[in-house]
């Protein structure tokens, strides 16, 4: 929900006007021919593990939309997911594989594909290509080369692909984009850009003892062992480790906030808290630390974004975006988002009457105020953004993608504009064991 | 003289006490955390617990009276998981550990075997992902029917929106220490609790409850 003078479709314009990489959905070609029997959008949900079930909870409370069928190679969840729709009050089918959702559904519009990522091309080319648009989750690939192959079956199919970087259709950062970045210029000149995700140790992944697959299906599928199933993050050739699950979100806010991919990037990190005996191998990094460099008109701007598994300090996880007249620390959580003007800033109160902002309570003063160091510079003021949103937060995004199919919105992240995004992030998982800046061209960013 | 007297009976009662409370002791999983997470903006929800959470007291030899006790529910086909998981003693939120609830208001009813004096329940909704279970009420009874001699422990339930009454407990953040309530000692021998779904979903999820009490004397 928006407040005041913000509405829903203020942002729904801003979304259409969000600039470069937005596409077009192929217009009444597209529309008509994907509108189902009973008039809805039928949907099928490929991948009912942690991720799918969020976008299911989306999924169920988007007008319009039908889920007829999930699919998942873990006889487990489907069940699951079946019950789980059956209490919802959804009968749906379930498949094993895509393969045999294609064969069995003949009155399909879209899917949501929300597997493990090294099986994300095979199955985002198999369904476009069958005529469906897709919306798949990030990353698109474990490799470059599987995300270059989406973007270049988007491409020859004319059908509609959405990547699941939802932060770009969320009304609180669309605002933000928009009216305190561009619009207000509010943080004047951006100089750096910091952004973190930072989570406590945790254990792997485990799974009911009675509900294992066997050998022979697993491998059916790539898997060595339920372990690696439910834990493939972690390994290579199937995940991409932290810098992906975490910092793709947040470094693709890098990308679309400065309007263009980095240049270059160099990185250290490492594996080097989660080894055996106390934990199970694993391949991919526990900890990075990266920097992007991205050269704007008025200068470089350097963009630090670090990802631990070992600590939640840090404060919680945010893009924090400053420049020479204020900073905005944006997150997903409004309650880590804050936005900070500088003394020598040009006054706010234009954008505080428009209602876009408004003042914070200030902090109380410190006990000890006499001590404070006067070499610092003064506390900056704080302000809070007049804009909230209390839906899920996965559910304007595919609403983008379902309104794209209808022909009445843009994409807000198509295959070919995340893959910028996650060009970047595959080069700084290389850049930490090469231990060396990787130059990173505009030629090479493009599928 | 006498006032003397008076407090000096007070004191040893107060310290023979205080001698005779101990902390409660329960063993915590490992902290989970899966997916994204969500925001949620609650009303009445209590500030999140910063650190392990301070000790609770209860009379020595207070044990969980719960642990493998029979378990019922007004969903008797949970959609995944089975009732007993309820009361096995295993607390981890991953896959497998807890019992998936129709959606709406539900309840799950622990048959302590006999009537106890019960000091605290702790429960344990679903911890893998930062939520709020909504309308979270827990009540002792002798009655399985839950229709007289009801003794309500925590009720969050601010907008009577289960029809047991308003309550005026705070809605709190599930985590891996699960969320203490404060029987006072309360006697009976079935444990009801209810919920009506989540910030994540309409459903009702539980890993573990513990009943922590003595047989009554």
């Amino acid at each position: 929900m928006v407040n005041s003078s913000i509405t829903r479709r203020e942002f729904i314009g801003a979304t259409a006007a969000a600039g470069a990489g937005l596409m077009l959905a192929p217009g009444a070609k597209v529309f008509g021919q994907t509108k189902s029997a009973n008039g809805k959008l039928n949907v099928a949900l490929i991948g009912f593990g942690a991720e799918g079930r969020v976008l299911m909870e989306s999924l169920l409370v988007i007008p319009g939309i039908q889920v007829v069928a999930i699919v998942d190679i873990w006889p487990y969840a489907r069940t699951y997911g079946q019950r789980y729709l059956k209490a919802m009050g959804h009968e749906v089918k379930a498949y094993e594989n895509y393969q045999d959702l294609l064969a069995g559904e003949k009155d399909l519009q879209a899917v949501v594909v929300a597997t493990p990522d090294f099986w994300h091309a095979p199955i985002t080319n198999a369904c476009l290509k069958a005529g469906l648009h897709v919306y798949c989750e990030k990353m698109m690939s474990n490799t470059i080369e599987g995300a270059r192959s989406m973007v270049q079956t988007m491409r020859q199919t004319g059908k509609l692909l959405q990547i699941g970087h939802q932060r770009r259709s969320n009304p609180r950062y669309i605002f933000a984009l928009n009216h305190v970045i561009h619009g207000g210029k509010l943080c004047g000149r951006l100089t750096a850009v910091n952004g973190q995700w930072n989570r406590a140790v945790s254990e792997d992944l485990g799974w009911p003892k009675h509900s294992e697959m066997t050998p022979a299906q697993l491998a059916k599928y790539g898997y060595k062992d339920m372990h690696q199933f439910r834990n493939w993050r972690w390994y290579k050739g199937m995940g991409g480790g932290p810098l992906s699950d975490l910092g793709a979100h947040q470094i693709d806010v890098f990308n679309w906030w400065l309007g263009r991919p980095a240049e270059s990037v160099m990185a250290g990190g490492g594996l080097d808290y989660y080894k055996p005996p106390q934990f199970a191998k694993r391949d991919w990094y526990d900890n990075a630390m990266v920097i992007y460099e991205y050269p704007m008109p008025l200068g470089v701007v350097r963009a630090f974004y670090q990802v631990q598994t070992t600590t939640s300090a840090g404060g919680g996880y945010y893009e924090y975006f400053m420049g020479d007249d204020g900073a905005l620390k944006m997150s997903e959580d409004p309650r880590i988002t804050a936005l900070y003007r500088e003394a020598r800033a040009p006054s706010w109160d234009e954008w505080v009457r428009k209602n876009y902002i408004r003042a914070a309570a200030a902090p109380p003063a410190p006990a000890d105020a006499e001590k404070v160091d006067v070499r610092e510079t003064a506390q900056l003021a704080k302000y809070d953004m007049n804009v909230s949103f209390n839906e899920y937060i996965h559910q304007p995004h595919l609403e983008n993608f379902f309104n794209a199919i209808r022909g009445q919105a843009k994409l807000t992240c198509p295959g070919d504009e995340a893959f910028r995004s996650e060009y970047v992030i595959h080069k700084a998982n290389e850049a930490i064991p090469a231990q060396k800046r990787i130059a990173i061209t505009s030629q090479e960013v493009e599928a | 003289m006498k006032n003397v007297f008076v407090l000096a009976v007070l004191f040893a009662v107060a310290t023979a006490s205080a001698e005779d409370m101990v902390p409660l002791k329960t063993k915590l999983p490992p902290p989970l955390f899966v997916g994204t997470p969500v925001p949620i903006n609650v009303p009445n929800l209590e500030p999140p617990q910063h650190g392990k959470r301070p000790d609770f007291m209860v009379p020595k030899g207070t044990v969980n009276l719960a642990l493998n006790k029979k378990v019922t529910s007004s969903d008797s086909e949970p959609i995944v998981g089975t009732l007993d998981l309820i009361t096995d003693g295993d607390k981890d939120g991953d896959e497998g550990s807890w019992v998936e609830l129709g959606p709406g208001k539900q309840w799950v009813q622990i048959d302590l075997g006999k009537e106890a004096d019960i000091y605290a329940v702790i429960v344990w909704h679903y911890h893998s992902q930062a939520r709020v279970y909504r309308d979270v009420v827990v009540q002792i009874s002798d009655d399985p029917k839950f229709e007289k001699g009801v003794t309500t422990i925590f009720n969050n339930d601010y907008a009577n929106e289960l029809g047991l009454g308003a309550g005026k407990d705070l809605a709190y953040i599930e985590t891996y220490q699960g969320k203490l309530m404060d029987a006072k000692g309360a006697k009976g021998r079935y444990v009801r609790l209810y919920s009506k779904g989540n910030t994540t979903n309409k459903l009702n999820h539980y890993i573990e409850v513990e009943v922590w009490g003595k047989p009554a004397s």
